[in-house]
């Protein structure tokens, strides 16, 4: 079990209030700089702009420099880093649903990827970029949060299991 | 010696530039995984819109319909859900109403519809793959091979999405 700065009694009570004003910082700076990730990879397509990608290409290497710096600081936190030399190659750093072989998971990241990347340049915008609009008073992107609020309670309840079954059946199983 | 006028243009100029929101980002997901990994995983969890949605939504919905909704460690664990979307939207908010940039804006119901549905369908890939194009980074960032899977099939998508708005443009001014 990993063990960060605070102990797990304070922690339980830290993490709404930490991650609230992680948040604010974020969508304050997200709103006065239009940060998408959808809309970096776009935008340098059609233009050739690296205005948005330059955010989503820094955002890849400082999370390593600070995964990096915070190893060294306080190594009990980052229990698996580097992850790639830790665990087995092609082993994603647990999220995705559980007890499957390691090329379902390769499949959960390809197709997804895939399919995420079209549906939301043809929306408009990533998930943080449409949240923001919400927040503008677009009504569209409101919707598409309730979407995903929707979305969240369908695929813990129903999705997930569905998901896991058919890999299973189709010989994904671990 | 930069007058303190000049200073402060100059930070407002770098405030607005994605790069540095990137650079925070990174940095302030690492620091909060340093802080608070203790009351659970998993790891390269800093910040994730669509994860930290489901956290936020399940989370609440067990609390207060006494369900149970799969939710990450980290937030079944501690008093409430990770708040960092809750974060963003009021962040925002502020941001747009302190900059007049806070506008209504209408469209017609056909497209709310699909705004909905498309918005149930992200989620569930991003469920599938575990996370949204940040935690994708942030995953690549702690070294995880698949992450930076996702994010290579993310560009090729976004590419050919670029292809179709295309499209639809050449088209739109045929007609």
């Amino acid at each position: 079990m990993a063990t960060g700065i605070l102990p797990m009694e304070i922690a339980v009570y830290a993490v709404p209030v930490v991650t609230l004003i992680l948040g604010l910082l974020i969508g304050y700076l997200a709103q006065r700089s239009g940060y998408c990730s959808i809309g970096g990879f776009r935008d340098f397509a059609l233009f050739r702009h690296t205005r948005l990608l330059s955010g989503y290409l820094t955002l890849i290497l400082a999370s390593f420099a600070g995964y990096l710096l915070f190893w060294f600081l306080v190594p009990s936190s980052m229990e698996h880093f580097f992850w790639a030399f830790t665990s087995d190659l092609f082993v994603p750093i647990p999220g995705a649903p559980a007890g499957l072989s390691p090329a379902a998971y390769l499949l959960f990241s390809a197709v997804p990827g895939f399919l995420i990347g079209l549906i939301a340049v043809l929306l408009g915008g990533c998930p943080i970029r449409l949240t923001v609009m919400a927040s503008e008073g677009s009504l569209k992107a409101a919707w598409f949060f309730i979407g995903m609020c929707v979305g969240s309670i369908l695929f813990a309840a129903l999705v997930s299991g569905w998901v896991v079954a058919l890999m299973k059946t189709l010989g994904f199983g671990a | 010696m930069p007058t303190s006028n000049q200073t402060r243009k100059y930070l407002s100029v770098l405030a607005r530039h994605p790069a540095f929101l990137g650079a925070l980002i990174g940095i302030l997901a690492a620091f909060s995984q340093a802080l608070l990994i203790s009351a659970g995983g998993p790891e390269a969890y800093g910040f994730c819109v669509a994860c930290h949605t489901r956290d936020l939504v399940n989370g609440m919905t067990n609390l207060i319909a006494d369900t149970t909704l799969s939710l990450a460690a980290i937030s079944k664990n501690a008093i409430l859900p990770v708040m960092s979307v809750t974060g963003v939207l009021i962040g925002a908010y502020l941001a747009a109403r302190v900059n007049g940039e806070h506008k209504i804006r209408r469209s017609d119901p056909k497209t709310h519809v699909i705004y909905f549905l498309c918005g149930i369908l992200v989620l569930n890939l991003a469920m599938i793959f575990g996370g949204c194009p940040y935690r994708a980074a942030l995953r690549t960032g702690y070294g995880d091979i698949t992450a930076l899977l996702f994010i290579a099939t993310m560009a090729i998508g976004v590419v050919l999405g670029t292809l179709v708005l295309l499209k639809r443009e050449e088209n739109k001014e045929d007609n």
